[in-house]
């Protein structure tokens, strides 16, 4: 894969860091990528970052709980009716309980490959690290400088209080 | 924002972010203590006792254990309820805590999660080896066959529980695994050596810590909490109905869900406890897990405890107010006295009322005494599994079926053998796996500043 330069500000706390992004909103300079320890909520909405991995799963939801009322009620009523002991072959409540179950599996695993397929991580795979502290106790921000003015992105780096500045090819 | 000083600081010792990693993962690059090599032996023994009492029990058959026409559940089903509680104490921990937002949970719940996955798996062992041909267990799967009937019965709480059992495996290893990926990652980032590097790097998923994968990742974990708070429920619920939708005495009482929920939750928690002191005292974990969490954990057992002693007074007083003779011999004369008084008094004892000891501040800050409490009330809950299943089964209603019921060699091997797994998937977890959740550990951080 191509490499590009990058300027990378690492910031020893996350109170400066929000700061230093939105500075860098305000000012216009798109920052690449903040790699930090932990999630941090003002970050990701100042990066304007969103998920609709919850919508997904409520779809699943009633995907999963349709599609298993409609499996019992074809198997048990319609495809080989049997007699257990007298009960009725359309024995809504005992359907309930194996809907409520096998809805909650079907979410469980259809969100679990939604999220490898769309975050794109899976066993084995080979990533190129900015920093290795940024998952340690550093949060990283990385700005691109192809076709910027280099000076003015350090600059902006330091005066948001990063305690290190330096250049890297990713 | 409202401020209390209920609870002390939730990290002590002045540490920084960095220090968190540095200590989680120490027990990681040292090498493996004699303790742990001697506990590892035992555990190997135990679990080679257990496999060959698992191989006698398939090659010969269910005659080997002490079971009988009557009393057809033995200790196989005891051990099992009592597994599948245990293993209810990581979900509950995380989920539970997670909604009523207890930030103290971030340095229990990865403990209590793999704790939950190796309790879950032991309770499995348990119906599977009770179908007697294993080798037909893919039966109870729904899938067009030519054997006739041509479905499985959807009314029976077997299947329920094979379906709940299956979920709650999946998602509490799932929910286990994801929230481990960051601190896989760390371990990945930190590390000197190449083996490691390249293991956990294997395992981080190619994790870098980037906003988008932050998101993704809450969300997911928001996904997977939200509906295993349900399964919780559920789980131990269905694990309920396998006795309440039968006709047997001391069984068909509505009060049997809620209590059962209950009591798996009992017993995860008191083994979180055990296993929290344990962690503590041999990895020196004390910053993260303080006196304020252990005392934390110690009053929620007193809670559940009163609920549990409320519900033991509610299943005698409801046999003998709905003036039934089966229900009032089987809690009159069958449990609080006759044959099994031992094994009732015990269970009454050391879950309603030994826990009551709690309530003294001296005592939830006494670590041997929190341990024994604990280990108690996991023998507690055997006993009240043992009471079920065993005293309502040997005598029924008809007098010339009864019969007595002691377990076999073969039977107490397969209870040992889980007890083997269980440690030796606990001993593992201590030297191959961040036994704290970094990454949520870090996020509360900046909460330790005041008093919580």
């Amino acid at each position: 894969m191509e490499k590009h330069p990058y300027i990378i500000g690492v910031y020893d706390d996350e109170e400066p860091l929000i700061k230093a992004a939105q500075a860098f909103k305000e000012k216009g300079v798109h920052v690449q990528e903040i790699f930090t320890p932990y999630p941090i909520h003002e970050i990701i909405s100042i990066q304007g970052e969103t998920s609709k991995l919850t919508v997904a799963a409520y779809i699943y939801g009633w995907i999963g709980a349709l599609s298993i009322l409609a499996f019992m009620y074809y198997t048990a009523v319609i495809d080989w009716p049997l007699n257990y002991g007298g009960k009725p072959v359309n024995s809504f409540p005992s359907f309930i309980l194996v809907t409520l179950v096998f809805t909650i599996f079907f979410v469980t695993i259809m969100s679990l490959t939604t999220f490898v397929f769309r975050a794109r991580l899976f066993p084995g795979k080979q990533v190129q690290i900015a920093d290795p502290r940024a998952t340690d106790d550093k949060f990283v921000m990385i700005c691109s400088i192809s076709g910027k003015d280099k000076n003015e992105i350090e600059d902006l780096f330091k005066q948001t209080g990063a305690i290190e500045v330096y250049e890297k090819e990713l | 924002m409202y401020k209390t000083e209920v609870r002390g600081l939730l990290i002590e010792g002045g540490k920084n972010l960095g220090d968190v990693t540095t200590d989680v993962i120490r027990p990681l690059e040292l090498k493996a203590a004699p303790w742990w090599k001697i506990a590892l032996m035992i555990t190997i023994i135990m679990c080679i006792w257990g496999v060959y009492s698992i191989y006698e029990t398939v090659t010969v058959g269910i005659g080997t254990w002490g079971v009988n026409n009557t009393v057809g559940w033995g200790w196989a089903i005891i051990n099992f309820v009592w597994w599948i509680g245990i293993g209810h104490a990581g979900t509950a921990f995380s989920i539970f805590l997670l909604i009523l937002r207890q930030k103290w949970r971030t340095s229990i719940n990865r403990a209590a999660e793999a704790m939950t996955v190796v309790a879950v798996m032991c309770a499995a062992i348990f119906p599977a080896l009770h179908m007697g041909r294993i080798w037909n267990f893919y039966f109870i799967i729904p899938y067009p066959n030519t054997r006739g009937p041509l479905w499985v019965n959807y009314n029976s709480p077997l299947f329920w529980d094979f379906l709940a059992i299956s979920a709650y495996l999946l998602i509490s290893a799932s929910f286990w695994y994801l929230g481990m990926i960051p601190d896989f990652a760390t371990i990945r980032d930190k590390t000197t050596s190449r083996i490691k590097k390249a293991i956990y790097g294997f395992f981080s998923m190619g994790w870098v810590g980037s906003q988008k994968e932050w998101i993704r990742f809450e969300s997911l974990a928001f996904i997977l909490g939200g509906i295993a708070a349900v399964l919780v429920v559920s789980v131990h619920s269905i694990v309920s109905t396998d006795f309440a939708v039968s006709v047997e005495p001391g069984w068909h009482t509505t009060i049997f869900p809620p209590y059962f929920v209950v009591g798996a939750i009992f017993s995860g928690f008191a083994m979180v406890m055990t296993l929290m002191i344990i962690i503590r005292k041999l990895y020196h974990l004390e910053p993260y897990i303080t006196n304020s969490h252990l005392n934390a954990i110690a009053k929620i057992l007193i809670f559940i405890s009163l609920i549990m002693g409320t519900a033991y007074l509610t299943e005698i007083f409801i046999a003998w107010y709905s003036g039934n003779e089966f229900e009032i011999f089987t809690f009159f004369h069958n449990r609080i006295t006759g044959d099994f008084t031992m094994q009732f008094w015990a269970m009454f004892i050391f879950n309603a009322l030994v826990p009551q000891l709690l309530w003294i501040k001296k005592i939830r800050k006494n670590l041997a005494a929190l341990f024994i409490i604990s280990i108690i009330i996991n023998i507690g809950m055997w006993f009240e599994r043992f009471n079920i299943v065993i005293t309502s089964l040997s005598k029924d209603y008809l007098p010339a079926n009864w019969a007595p019921y002691s377990p076999t060699v073969t039977e107490i091997g397969v209870y040992v053998g889980t007890i083997g797994i269980f440690a030796l998937g606990v001993l593992l977890f201590f030297k191959y796996v961040p036994m704290i959740a970094m990454s949520e550990v870090k996020a509360v951080m900046k909460f330790n500043k005041t008093k919580q």
